[in-house]
Parts: C-alpha cells; sequence; structure tokens
C-alpha cells in the first residue's frame, strides 16, 4: 500500500493489498469478474520489491486483469496497445507520414476520441527499423556468443542506439546476431490480451531456446522486456522453453560486469564529466539484479549519479497512453520530474524508453540511456 | 547481477541499514540483501533506546549482563545515536532529542510513549496536559479518531480537514504540493484556535515533512507536532527512505525484494549468498557478511510448534527452554520468554558454537535483546548495526 504509486493519487484504485490479495479471496473462476479497478494496476511491481513476505499483489493482480480482459468488452486502445508490436510495424514503415502527423491539433483529437491520450508528444519512427539489419554481419568467430533482444522501442523508435549498442558488443569481442524476433509481450499482457501475448512469446522463445542450445546468451537493453524474458516467460506465460530463456537472458549492464569479473573484458574507463540523475526504472527493480549501471558508473571517472528510485514515472508503458489513466500519469510524472529536478543534473539517465520520454518532457532535461554514458567512456577501447 | 563486495549485509533494516552507512563510510564495497521492505517501516519513526529508565544510556548499566547493549557500551551507543541523528539530517529528515534523556510522544490512542530520539515534526509532541491541545484530522481518514484523544484531555479541541482523499498515502502526496499546503493552512488560519499546541496525524507529506510542519507553526504562531497513525506510517516510512537514500548516496549496492535461496561455504568462510529468482539467480559474494534480518516478526527466527530456527545461516538459536516456558500467562505482561530467543555472539558479534568465521550478527536477532520489554528496538539496532560493522571493517 506504501508503495503503490496508483492509489497514491487516484482514489478508485484500492491498493495492492485490497485488490491483490483481500479481493482474490472472493474471486472465483466460475464466478463472473467484477472489479472494475483492477485495470487501474500499472504492474509497476513496486509492491512485490516491498513485500517482504514473499507475497506477490502484482502478479495477483495481473491475473484478474487477464480474466477481466477476457470476460469484458476491452476498449479499442486496450485492443491497439496490446498489439503495439504491429502498430510499431507500420508506423515505421510509413515514418515520415506518421511523424508528421502525429504532433498535429486534428490527430490528437481523433485520437482521444478512441480513448488515446496525447499529453505526450509520440515517438518518433524509424523506416530502417533494427529487425531490418538482420543481414549485419559482425566478428563470426568468438569465445563468446549473445543473441541482442532489443525490444521494440529500440527497433522502431531508437535504432540508432540499437545499432550502438550492437557495434558496441561486438567491439567487447563477443558474437553478436540479432535474429528475427517479436514483440515481448509484456504489452499484449498488460492489455489484459493474454493469447496475443503467449503467441508472441512463443515466438521468442523457440528462437531465442534454439540460440541458447547453441551455446549463446540473450541480452536485453530494455528493463521491461527483461521482466517478461525472466519472470513472465516461465510464470504467467508458462512456456515450455521458458525457464531455458530466463536463466540464459542478461541485462547489458549485468552482463558487461560478468564479462569483466571473469576478466573476458579489462576495459579502461574514460572520465566523463557530467553530473546524473538516474532515474531507476520500476522494472529494473522487479528484476531483482541490482542496478549494474550504476555499478558500471562508479567506475566512470567524473560522473557524479545520484540515484533516485522511489518514484514511478507513471507512463508504465502504455498505461499513461490510456485516457482513462492520464491524470494518474500526469501526477505520477509531475511527481518524478521533481525529483529529478531536484538534482538539478546535466541530463536524466534511465534505462526505459518509456520512462525517459516521460520525465524529458516533465522534467525539460535531456533524457539519455545508461548505455550512451557507457559506450562514450568506452569509445578508445573498441576504437 | 552478481557481485562481489567486501561486506554483504543480509537484511534492510535499521540495523543492517546502519551497518551498511558505516561500512561505506570506512570506504568499503558493500552490498545489502534484503527480501523486501523493513518493519521500521511500519514504526512510529521514533528511536527508542530504553524506555524503561530516564536516562536511556545510563541505564544501560543495569540491564542484565548477557544484553547485548553490553557489547557495545555506553560510550560507542551514544556515537552511534549521533551518527544516525547525522545521517538523517543530511537526509532532510532531522531528528531531535537528547540521548541522555527519554521523551514521549503523543499516540493516536491519547496515550503517551516514551522514546528517546523523534522526527522533527515530533519535536513538540510531549506537552503537559493542562495545556490545550487542538487535534486535527482529515474527512473519512481511516483508523485515526481524535476523539480517542479528546475524550483523554480535558483541554481538548478537534477540527476535521477535507483533503479531498482519504487514505494516508493520498493525503501526504497532497502535501508536497505546496497550492494545497497554503490552502491547508489558510483553513486552520480561519479556525481560530485561541491558544495552545495544534496535534495532526503524521500525514504532513513524504519527503520535507519537517519543513511542512514548521511552516505551518510559523504561520500560526503555534506549536504543531505529528501524531503516528497505524500503518502505512509516514514517519516509518520517511525514516526508512532517509537510511535507504543515505545508502544510495555511498554507493551501497541493493538487491532488493528476492529471498536468499542458498548459501555458498568454503570450510570455515561464507563465500556468497544466491538470491530466489524466476530464472537465473543472482549471486551475491563477499569476504565477509552481516547478519541483520531480525527476530521472529522480521523473518530472521522462525519458530515451529518446539524449537526456533535461524533462517539464512541455520546458525544455532538459543531458546528459553521448552514451549511451555515461552510465554507469561497474561499477553500484555511484558517480557514472555521468547523474546530472549536469538543468535548468542562473542565480543566481537561473531555467533558462537559455529565454524564460521566470516560472519557478524546484528540487531534484534541477538539473544537477550528483548525489545519489547525494555522498548529499546530501535536504539539496539543501531547501536549494535554500527558496532559490528566497525569489528567487521577493520578485518575486510
Amino acid at each position: 500500500m506504501a508503495n503503490c504509486p496508483v492509489s497514491r493519487v487516484n482514489p478508485e484504485f484500492p491498493g495492492p493489498k485490497q485488490a491483490g490479495p483481500d479481493a482474490e479471496r472472493f474471486r472465483s473462476d466460475d464466478e463472473m469478474s467484477i472489479d472494475k479497478w483492477i485495470r487501474l494496476c500499472n504492474q509497476c511491481k513496486r509492491c512485490e520489491v516491498a513485500c517482504p513476505y514473499g507475497v506477490n499483489p502484482a502478479e495477483i493482480i495481473l491475473r484478474e486483469q487477464v480474466r477481466y480482459g477476457g470476460k469484458h468488452f476491452r476498449p479499442l486502445a486496450s485492443r491497439v496497445f496490446a498489439n503495439n508490436y504491429w502498430l510499431g510495424a507500420v508506423s515505421s514503415v510509413i515514418a515520415p507520414v506518421v511523424n508528421r502527423l502525429s504532433p498535429m491539433k486534428f490527430i490528437k483529437r481523433i485520437l482521444n476520441v478512441f480513448g488515446i491520450s496525447t499529453y505526450l508528444p509520440f515517438p518518433q519512427f524509424h523506416i530502417h527499423t533494427l529487425s531490418r539489419s538482420w543481414r549485419w554481419k559482425g566478428r563470426q568467430r568468438s569465445r563468446k556468443k549473445v543473441v541482442f533482444f532489443y525490444g521494440c522501442f529500440l527497433n522502431y523508435n531508437r535504432p540508432d542506439l540499437g545499432r550502438d549498442v550492437r557495434d558496441f558488443l561486438a567491439s567487447l569481442g563477443l558474437r553478436v546476431i540479432m535474429p528475427r524476433q517479436v514483440c515481448c509481450g509484456l504489452p499484449a499482457l498488460g492489455n489484459g490480451d493474454i493469447e496475443t501475448a503467449r503467441k508472441f512469446a512463443r515466438k521468442n522463445a523457440r528462437i531465442l531456446a534454439g540460440y541458447i542450445d547453441r551455446g549463446y546468451d540473450v541480452i536485453y537493453t530494455c528493463t521491461s522486456c527483461g521482466l517478461a524474458l525472466t519472470q513472465d516467460y516461465p510464470g504467467i506465460l508458462d512456456l515450455p522453453d521458458g525457464r531455458k530463456v530466463s536463466e540464459n537472458s542478461y541485462n547489458l549492464h549485468e552482463y558487461i560486469l560478468k564479462l569483466m569479473e571473469e576478466h573476458y573484458i579489462e576495459p579502461v574507463f574514460e572520465p566523463f564529466h557530467r553530473k546524473v540523475a538516474y532515474h531507476i526504472p520500476c522494472h529494473l527493480r522487479a528484476l531483482g539484479i541490482g542496478y549494474p549501471a550504476a555499478g558500471l558508473f562508479e567506475k566512470i571517472p567524473g560522473l557524479e549519479t545520484h540515484i533516485l528510485e522511489d518514484n514511478c514515472c507513471g507512463l508504465s508503458g502504455s498505461y499513461g497512453f490510456k485516457r482513462s489513466n492520464e491524470d494518474t500519469a500526469v501526477k505520477l510524472g509531475i511527481t518524478a520530474a521533481r525529483a529529478i529536478k531536484d538534482v538539478d543534473p546535466d541530463m536524466l539517465v534511465s534505462d526505459c524508453g518509456a520512462c525517459r520520454m516521460q520525465l524529458a518532457h516533465f522534467s525539460g532535461i535531456p533524457a539519455i540511456d545508461p548505455s550512451e554514458i557507457l559506450i562514450k567512456s568506452l569509445k578508445r577501447n573498441h576504437e | 547481477m552478481s557481485g562481489t563486495y567486501d561486506v554483504v549485509i543480509i537484511g534492510g533494516g535499521m540495523s543492517g541499514m546502519m551497518a551498511a552507512i558505516t561500512l561505506a563510510d570506512m570506504g568499503r564495497n558493500v552490498a545489502v540483501v534484503s527480501r523486501g521492505d523493513p518493519v521500521c517501516c511500519l514504526s512510529t519513526g521514533c528511536i527508542d533506546v530504553l524506555a524503561t529508565c530516564n536516562d536511556p544510556l545510563e541505564g544501560i548499566g543495569s540491564l542484565p549482563d548477557n544484553h547485548p547493549y553490553h557489547l557495545v557500551g555506553e560510550a560507542a551507543a551514544r556515537t552511534s545515536l549521533e551518527m544516525f541523528k547525522t545521517v538523517m539530517s543530511g537526509e532532510g529528515g532531522v531528528y531531535v532529542g537528547n540521548v541522555h534523556a527519554n521523551r514521549r510522544i503523543l499516540t493516536p490512542l491519547g496515550r503517551h510513549k516514551v522514546t528517546c530520539l523523534v522526527p522533527g515534526t515530533m519535536e513538540f509532541a510531549d506537552f503537559h496536559s493542562d495545556e490545550y491541545i487542538h487535534v486535527i484530522s482529515f474527512n473519512k481518514m481511516k483508523d485515526f479518531y481524535p476523539n480517542y484523544i479528546t475524550s483523554n484531555y480535558k483541554n481538548a479541541g478537534c477540527s476535521i480537514f477535507d483533503a479531498g482523499i482519504s487514505t494516508t498515502m493520498g493525503i501526504a502526496e497532497r502535501f508536497e504540493s505546496r497550492q494545497f499546503l497554503e490552502g491547508f493552512i489558510s483553513w486552520l488560519k480561519g479556525l481560530d484556535i485561541p491558544e495552545g499546541r495544534i496535534a495532526i496525524p503524521a500525514v504532513l507529506g513524504m519527503h520535507f515533512a519537517v519543513d511542512v510542519c514548521n511552516e505551518i507553526s510559523v504561520e500560526l504562531g503555534r506549536k504543531v507536532f505529528e501524531i503516528p497513525t497505524l500503518p502505512p506510517s509516514m514517519p516509518g516510512l520517511r525514516l526508512f527512505g532517509g537510511l535507504k537514500n543515505a545508502l544510495l548516496k555511498r554507493g551501497v549496492n541493493l538487491y532488493w525484494g528476492k529471498e536468499i535461496y542458498s548459501v555458498e561455504k568454503s570450510g570455515s568462510q561464507i563465500e556468497a549468498v544466491t538470491l530466489a529468482s524466476a530464472g537465473r539467480s543472482a549471486r551475491v559474494q563477499g569476504n565477509a557478511f552481516i547478519l541483520a534480518t531480525g527476530s521472529f516478526v522480521s523473518g530472521g527466527l522462525h519458530a515451529s510448534m518446539d524449537t526456533a530456527r535461524e533462517t539464512v545461516f541455520d546458525l544455532p538459536v538459543y531458546l528459553p527452554g521448552k514451549r511451555e516456558s515461552w510465554f507469561n500467562d497474561d499477553f500484555f505482561a511484558p517480557g514472555h520468554a521468547i523474546e530472549k530467543s536469538g543468535i548468542c555472539v562473542d565480543q566481537s558479534f561473531r555467533p558462537v558454537d559455529t565454524e564460521i568465521e566470516n560472519l557478524f550478527v546484528c540487531g534484534s536477532i541477538l539473544a537477550f535483546s528483548e525489545v519489547m520489554k525494555y522498548s529499546c528496538g530501535h536504539g539496539m539496532a543501531i547501536a549494535t548495526g554500527v558496532a559490528a560493522a566497525n569489528v567487521c571493517g577493520e578485518l575486510v
């Protein structure tokens, strides 16, 4: 309860304890799902990180969200965002048109009518997505081989960063491949559509497991994709290859630390003289792997890092893009941005693309991914 | 993430966090592993050092010989409590109080509780019973009944403010907003409270409560103080938040929300702990370990019908005899024997009767601490946490 960002600003959501375990006692598969407010949970998982007794309220709520979604009419916005993979695929093909149209007032008004919120500018789409560079061939032979699971955000909205990460990994002496992959499934799950989620996840798991069997590790940068791969694939989605994928997937920074620990690489960190506010995404907290990027930041001379982990940015993927959640998302965004502004940083850093969009908007401070700092600091090593 | 640290602290409560801060200040590379938010979040946020006598530090001398406070000593206990105050004021959570004199705060039941160090928002909570007290409550706020207080004092009044939301967290969130605070202050001014002090349940914001409380005091020209509430308890959450931020500032690595599911040992050394996870487990490796997992409530100890065990390393647990002798007949009579149970340690906070060498124990899991009987929970946690960290830090 004390950790739930939504119930703090929206009295309609009773909080994780009541919405989760308390209400669960009165739920049965034979009965209609009636808790309308169940959709108000944004699945930040803060309740799960906080609970010292191993209760997972967010998971109980998620199961009910799925049950509710299956029995009730799902609004158009939910259906669209469940399939944001296809939305991104279409948008990137006609990127110049979409990028031109999305800031227009009348388009916004139309979107609003369909329940899509427009307080936040839509991300820019790119024609040359990452999925189009599957022909790229980096280093062929190497002791270590990795599959880069880049996720939808890098694929459609920041393919430049995706390519930088890919080249960076290759420069560390890794064989990097980016096989065909689809959305991790988390957006569909969050929008109450478990069938779509399972479809996406099954496809990914099959592809990834094939590579894992051939000695590859999986690397992700998006913390929400990471959470899906490591927790939802073997958990709520219950995929046959789920466990294998889960055990062999690594956060990018976690993997770099691992390589350093194994003395596979011994990088020299160049100074980076900046003061940064590091907004920890809720899903990085939920991964339970500590804050690996912060561990790397400590090694960069001149970098002053202020870790902020108490606020949810409020956007929560597609949650804040729904009109019904706009008020919650804006309130949380303002609170989180205030904490960042208090630090008075040169830039804000966050692993999550959604957090970056939301917080750059509300704080007016440029937002970057931690890997961008790392790539800069380790440039000389791979030149 | 796997990581290697000088010291790994198991338990993110008062004791563990203070140990981590001490070690980080000594320049050690530290990680804290916690399976969730600690019990201090549910507390009043006040630091009970030893409530059974007027001067809590001097009182240490009168405790039974085996009480863990004796391992620390009066002087070191004072230093660690002063250190706690410094750390908290660095996080905007000023604590007031004299470590040599207990003071009182007002509880939501209208009674007094004896404690030692209190959050700045409770500085004026110790008042004479003749003084006029005006209690403020919030519309539909749960579990806070001003009548409990006003009925205990002849000279008391009460008013109710509509914050537009009824939950503790919700109201506290609103107090973070300038506009809301100004509206609240002007409403208070309109009440024309003639004299005395103003008591408000502890909802005056999440981060800057001391400033909010001071501002209300100045604007009204009255002494204003907070009354701790049932959980969610803002003063407890602020205490936890302040210490956690102090950890993050010092570069301490946090592993939060996962249980430990295995321990790796090699001979007399603990090498690493592994955290439970849906997939690959995080392995946290350390040269030394500090166990600060708390007692039964926090899960450091687990009792079955006739015995109790330590949940992480399976250390030998001291028990006060058979189950028949664990409890008093009267539930409310202080000093149930079971409170004595815990881990026995030597002078350097190492557990006795075990071959493990690089492990130190602190906080309420220590045997004979009897924190309920002596009302010494947070104070003992701070003192033993800092002391154990000092011993441990010298060795790694």
